[in-house]
């Protein structure tokens, strides 16, 4: 099926954002607010190909029966091309980024009203630029998703850094430079392997077609051969000339998969973020403006997860079986040490950004694990993050924005003061530990279940389900220490005069905490809409 | 057809730098204002003479010239950065010394454009001195400053010194081949002496090894690099965007021609050599710029650092037909073109900086540019990005074609998996580079406003910087016109095809 509507959705916003620049700067606010509106509306219009996918019938006909058989919304223009190579502005949307854009366009929508007081902040100048860069930084992140290129990809990947790295770097707080830049580069030190795997996956290909051409039998219909190296994502994980190739080939003497996949998993671990290349996050967190946190928890950390299962998995998957006690490994360290450092934290947006560590190594782990349930649950694992992460760090920006400090000791009885606030307050928190009932639970029991049920394939499964288990008791811990510091307790003086979080503080928080009940109650609602595209993969690679 | 027409924009050139050196002596001040724009309108000039009668065509015989589609491209590409070059340098020099100024640019010029045809030994030497006595004038002309004199004098007497060498090597070639026709000629010619012997004498060699010892020091790769800091911190900021592009343009130019002419079979010596130099100058510039505060001495580590991936594509060699995914020469003349011109125009943006009436020089002098001058300091944002070799720039694009290059070589070929390892140091150099180039967009956008900075309002250099921001970002998005070209003149550089042909297949450009 092929449309413009993806291509609309993602630079909707950069329509927007040079609306911000050229409008007056009374408006500003509105403009964003009205291009990240569009943005979500359109991505709506996005579910009605996959609706009624949940039933066994329809979720052929939705997803197709292979990966990459049945993809929606596709737009293919050729950009840069030679007689031998073509780059493609490819976009189009499956189970795997669905969900993910959904989630995009609802954080960015957020993070803008978020932004509604911009002009109370401690630094407010360059009030124009602000909004433009969230709005360009939508458009990055869009374009990642839903690139099925790897060279606008990777372009749409390193795109995505420039906004970022302004949006802390200029509105952030004391520490800001030193941690946009090591934001910057940390993402770009990942990366830059990356573009060695880009370029070696694309003469690679292109060997592949010329030694197997009997085999290279396109995915598009199904009759026409490849003659040329390729960087179409879905080309590389479903044709059979290089899926052979791929798997039998050496780089520099050493088996091409596995080292591949391990050149891709920097870039993705980094921005995901694993130990111990989490560092820049608490950094970036702490000195970034509430609603730049919101996104960057909320959407940018979903990159990393998102790369592995449209990536690595599908491409490498002996890359994936080779390493997957390693990547086990540094998702259980992740979670652990994520957890730990959570707990021994007194800022609470630190405390936070730790919390969000922990929480997507249960990611790594259940997509280590190469297992149906595992792949689900660190999908949903991601997408429940995307609204209980943003969720709470609004929730620490609405206090900073009254305190002025963040110090989890000084607070105290701050539900007496706000109970509205406090309600929500907990409902977030509670998200966020994996409460049954609520979308953290959800994903987690899904990883554990996972991991056990790898025992067979992997020795180490057991021991490494047990530990990411011991994990939640962490988690628990943290979470309930902060409540019992922050909103619990007698009321404090100096902040009984604290108003009540207004009406647009509520709306933001409101939608967020109806996902995080409906995501934990009926978790149907996201897991029709993507298990049968990670049924494909998983199909295609075992 | 006359061989006078063909050598026209040349010659053009080289009229219209002698022009502006006498109109540099009138008497009064307003006549040698005119110098600047009278050398603009030599150079579109000499564009349309090369749109009009520069046509590849046969070897003009006797005078040791050859002009194939490279000679072209680096016309094309040396007249148009030329422009951007007199635009930005417009207000640089003493009223009294314009027109030398604009006449040494312009001799230098010609000086590129001439290596870019030469055919002949002597005739490359001579182009490529063309190329650098001036701009060891123009370093001295472009400040009063006592640096700017050590910088000269410095950048003179190793010049004259890697000259030495050169030309030395030339006389091995020489007396290897008994001819300093490079190839093609009838009755003896460097290729034909390569081709018949079936490989490069050991004779040859030590001559190709003294030339590029030479050649090296135009690129500034290691380790011949060690002027670049000095002379680059010393010379007047937009007088170095030119050092970083003419001389580097011509070196490379020389030494595809030389390696035309050996039909690209070096010595398996050479190559690891060469390969050690790649890896050396990548290494060595980044490391170093990293260390700088600076700018211009950071940039000038930069300079080397890009020739060290500029010479990944040298070491690849061309590829008949491909794109230049596949073909170093075509990757190096594409990165060529596009460093020239995002190194330009971040000179250019610090070139319009003064403070407290003295050029502005460290990343202190640029904090919170992005207030007092945002034009400026978003152009110079774009080019340091672009040097990065950060989407959605050209310097990306000039990147992934150079890397990708050394992939294309076949897996049988002996030195693939050198290449490859190569790519991967120069990625983390990349990697490395990012990490200053990034102070330079930081000091601009995050730090507060206490940079005491001015810009300039000479018009001239905003135009010409803001056509070297703009580029990069255009070229990103359609690259084709200048990878085709560059397409072209890598084909006029490949073995197989004999020169007289070379580019009879190929659409006229």
């Amino acid at each position: 099926m092929d449309s413009t509507l993806l291509s609309w959705l993602v630079f909707v916003p950069t329509i927007g954002a040079v609306a911000c620049l050229l409008a007056p700067r009374e408006v500003t606010r509105t403009v964003a607010m009205l291009a990240s509106g569009i943005s979500f509306v359109l991505s709506l219009f996005l579910i009605p190909p996959f609706l009624g996918a949940g039933d066994e019938m329809n979720a052929a006909a939705v997803f197709g029966s292979s990966y990459g058989d049945a993809l929606h919304f596709i737009q293919r223009i050729p950009w840069i091309n030679g007689e031998s190579f073509t780059i493609e502005y490819f976009l189009g949307l499956d189970g795997l980024n669905l969900p993910l854009v959904i989630l995009t366009t609802l954080i960015s929508l957020l993070a803008v009203w978020a932004s509604w007081n911009f002009d109370e902040w401690k630094i407010n100048k360059g009030k124009k630029g602000y909004f433009a860069l969230l709005l360009l930084l939508e458009t990055g992140m869009l374009g990642t998703f839903v690139a099925l290129d790897f060279f606008l990809f990777y372009i749409f990947w390193e795109v995505m850094l420039l906004p970022m790295y302004f949006l802390i770097g200029v509105w952030g707080g004391p520490r800001k430079e030193y941690a946009a830049i090591k934001f910057f580069l940390f993402t770009l030190a990942g990366s830059v392997l990356m573009l060695v795997a880009l370029v070696a996956m694309f003469f690679y290909s292109g060997a592949a077609v010329a030694e197997y051409p009997e085999l290279a039998v396109s995915y598009r219909d199904g009759a026409s051969v490849l003659t040329t190296g390729t960087f179409d994502l879905i080309e590389l994980a479903t044709n059979e000339a290089i899926q052979k190739y791929f798997g039998e080939s050496l780089f520099l003497g050493w088996r091409f998969a596995p080292v591949m996949f391990i050149f891709l998993f920097v870039g993705f671990a980094v921005k995901l973020p694993a130990v111990p290349v989490h560092t820049w996050l608490p950094d970036a967190h702490v000195e970034a403006p509430t609603p730049i946190s919101m996104i960057l928890a909320g959407v940018l950390l979903k990159m990393g997860g998102y790369g592995f299962l449209r990536l690595c998995y599908p491409i490498f998957p002996s890359g994936g079986q080779f390493w997957a006690g390693t990547l086990a490994a540094i998702g259980v360290v992740s979670i652990l040490y994520g957890a730990l450092c959570a707990m021994a934290q007194t800022d609470f947006k630190k405390l936070v950004a730790y919390s969000s560590v922990s929480h997507m190594g249960y990611v790594l782990l259940g997509i280590a694990v190469m297992t149906e349930t595992g792949f689900q649950g660190a999908m949903f694992q991601m997408i429940a993050h995307g609204i209980s992460s943003p969720m709470c760090f609004f929730l620490v920006g609405v206090i900073y924005d009254r305190a002025h400090h963040r110090e989890i000791n000084r607070f105290g009885g701050l539900w007496l003061t706000m109970p509205k606030y406090g309600t929500m307050a907990t409902i977030g928190f509670f998200a966020s530990l994996g409460l049954p009932g609520l979308c953290g639970f959800v994903g987690e029991v899904f990883v554990l279940l996972g991991t056990f049920e790898a025992r067979h394939t992997f020795t180490w499964a057991v021991p490494a389900a047990i530990l990411a288990a011991a994990g939640v008791i962490f988690t628990a811990g943290y979470i309930l220490w902060l409540i019992q510091r922050v909103y619990l307790g007698p009321q404090k003086p100096e902040y009984a005069d604290y108003p009540e979080a207004t009406g647009r503080e509520m709306a933001i928080l409101m939608p967020l905490a109806a996902l995080c009940v409906v995501l934990g109650v009926l978790p149907r609602v996201v897991f029709d809409y993507m298990n049968g595209t990670l049924r494909n993969i998983l199909d295609q690679i075992l | 057809m006359n061989p006078l027409i063909q050598m026209s924009p040349e010659v053009c050139v080289v009229l219209g730098g002698c022009l502006v050196c006498l109109i540099g002596v009138a008497r009064r001040s307003s006549a040698r204002a005119v110098t600047s724009s009278v050398a603009l309108v030599t150079l579109v000039v000499a564009m349309a003479l090369t749109a009009w009668y520069g046509r590849p065509g046969d070897a003009i015989q006797p005078a040791g010239l050859l002009i194939t589609q490279l000679s072209m491209y680096v016309r094309w590409i040396t007249l148009i950065v030329g422009v951007l070059i007199v635009l930005v340098n417009a207000g640089t020099p003493a009223d009294e010394e314009r027109g030398e100024f604009f006449g040494m640019i312009l001799f230098s010029i010609a000086g590129v454009m001439l290596t870019g045809c030469a055919n002949d030994l002597v005739v490359l030497f001579l182009a490529v001195e063309l190329v650098s006595v001036p701009t060891y004038i123009l370093v001295g002309l472009s400040r009063t400053d006592a640096r700017a004199s050590e910088a000269a004098v410095k950048y003179f007497f190793l010049g004259a010194l890697a000259a030495a060498i050169m030309v030395y090597g030339f006389s091995f070639l020489y007396g290897a081949a008994g001819t300093t026709v490079l190839r093609g000629a009838s009755g003896g010619s460097l290729s034909e002496h390569v081709a018949s012997a079936g490989r490069l004498t050991d004779f040859a060699t030590i001559g190709l090894l003294l030339a590029f010892a030479g050649l090296s020091f135009k690129i500034a790769a290691v380790p011949f690099h060690a002027y670049a800091p000095d002379v680059y911190e010393g010379a007047a900021s937009s007088v170095t965007g030119l050092l970083g592009f003419l001389p580097k343009l011509a070196g490379f130019a020389a030494m595809i021609h030389l390696l035309t002419a050996i039909g690209w079979q070096l010595p398996t010596s050479l190559l690891w050599l060469l390969w050690g130099v790649a890896a050396a100058t990548m290494t060595v510039g980044n490391v170093l710029a990293l260390l700088q505060t600076n700018v211009k001495r950071m940039l000038a580590y930069s300079s080397i650092a890009h020739s060290g991936y500029m010479l990944i594509g040298l070491l690849v060699g061309p590829a008949l037909g491909a794109g230049p995914m596949h073909d170093g020469v075509a990757a190096l003349l594409f990165y060529v073109a596009v460093y020239g011109t995002m190194n330009l125009g971040a000179f250019a943006a610090l070139g319009s900086l003064t403070v407290r009436d003295e050029p502005a020089e460290t990343l202190d002098d640029l904090a919170g540019l992005s207030r007092r001058a945002p034009w400026t300091a978003l152009a110079l944002t774009v080019c340091a990005f672009s040097l990065m070799g950060f989407p959605p720039t050209a310097g990306f694009l000039g990147k992934v074609y150079v890397f990708s290059s050394a992939f294309s070589l076949s897996p049988w070929h002996p030195f693939r998996t050198a290449m490859v390892v190569l790519v991967v140091i120069a990625v983390i150099n990349s990697a490395i580079g990012a990490a200053y180039y990034l102070r330079i967009a930081a000091a601009c956008y995050l730090r507060d406003a206490d940079g005491q900075s001015r810009v300039s309002g000479d018009f001239m250099l905003r135009v010409g910087l803001g056509i070297c921001g703009a580029a990069m970002v255009v070229l990103f998005v359609i690259p084709k016109p200048l990878v085709d070209r560059a397409r072209y003149a890598a084909a006029a550089a490949h073995p197989r095809r004999d020169a007289h042909v070379s580019v009879v297949e190929l659409p006229p450009s």
